[in-house]
């Protein structure tokens, strides 16, 4: 239940920018998460939605770009993967460095003034 | 009448602004005091406690060590570490499953820091939470025992990615479990080439006098206060 404080995070993050924008509503959030962040993207959204009621993020839409980590093998060169790995997915070699898949930010946010 | 516009805000900021600039106040306040900090995480039951009151053995009337144990419940860990007479506080998150940093840094302002050199945070148990959240640490140490089994670094990158240190604990009972020290080894380096491995089992003492060596050297290598 970890995305409990990183949906207040984004509450909060989401309010200031509303009330600095002067918004009457925000609609939507869009959201860049890494696959290594182990984050439920329904469970994000079912909390969010919880938590927002009641404010000007009301029913506003978490829009989450996952954001892949990157395998770069010895032999095969670099590709993207969906979860991290500790073989390379073509050659299953172990000539491999995993990067990346680690982001955790806000992109934009989408209001009605 | 009233006309209602749609309009995007760029945002561009990391979710955890908060959090980080509380982890960097504790930075600072460390650093002005010369203390070097260990964040210590782990599964439930991988051997924390265990392996500082090895560490402390080796501190021990020293005065220079303070300890922050991170529980849901209970002093139980605590009590443990007072009895080697340092300086120790707990920290109860009740619900929460990680320390967070404005807990610690209200800690470490109620203690009595003035002798300390060597703060040793043990967080709540749980591979997940803490690897997200910063401390101030100086070196954050992930620790695994061996009866948890070798696809840890497989299923929770993140902490293996943020860790400086991995220490594989209870190597006593390698014989009874099913364990690839290799293939761990090799994953937790694919996470991150940097990190420095110990094996060691703090019940035979196999291992521990050169991960305690190497936790002096990290000290001995912060600048001491001016």
């Amino acid at each position: 239940m970890h995305e409990l404080g990183i949906a207040e995070e984004i509450l909060g993050i989401v309010l200031a920018e509303a009330e600095r924008n002067q918004a009457k509503k925000v609609s939507a959030i869009r959201l860049r998460v890494g696959v290594v962040r182990a984050i439920e993207p329904e469970q994000l959204s079912f909390i969010f939605d919880h938590i927002a009621r009641k404010t000007l993020a009301e029913g506003a839409a978490l829009e989450i770009e996952e954001v892949p980590v990157r395998v770069v093998c010895a032999a095969c060169g670099e590709m993207e993967s969906r979860s991290f790995a500790w073989e390379c997915p073509k050659c299953k070699g172990y000539e491999i460095s995993v990067q990346g898949g680690d982001a955790l930010e806000i992109v934009s946010v989408d209001i009605e003034v | 009448m009233e006309t209602t516009d749609k309009m995007r805000v760029d945002v561009e900021r990391s979710i955890q602004q908060s959090v980080e600039d509380i982890s960097e106040t504790i930075r600072a306040l460390l650093a002005e005091r010369g203390i070097f900090a260990l964040n210590l995480i782990s599964s439930p039951g991988s051997g924390k406690t265990t392996l500082i009151e090895a560490l402390l053995s080796r501190y021990e009337g020293k005065g220079t060590v303070a300890v922050i144990e991170g529980d849901l419940e209970t002093e139980i860990d605590a009590d443990r570490i007072r009895k080697h007479g340092v300086n120790v506080l707990q920290i109860n998150t009740r619900s929460g499953c990680h320390i967070q940093p404005i807990q610690l840094l209200n800690a470490l302002r109620r203690m009595d820091l003035s002798d300390t050199r060597l703060l040793i945070v043990e967080n709540v148990g749980n591979l997940v939470c803490p690897a997200e959240v910063p401390l101030g640490e100086d070196k954050r140490i992930v620790l695994l025992s061996v009866t948890e089994g070798d696809e840890k670094p497989l299923k929770y990158p993140l902490i293996f990615q943020t860790s400086d240190v991995l220490i594989i604990t209870k190597t006593d009972l390698l014989p009874y479990v099913k364990f690839d020290m290799d293939r761990v080894r090799r994953a937790a380096r694919i996470a991150n080439p940097r990190i420095e491995i110990f094996e060691l089992s703090a019940v035979t003492g196999e291992g521990v006098p050169a991960f305690l060596d190497r936790i002096e050297s990290f000290g001995d290598a912060k600048r001491p206060r001016p």
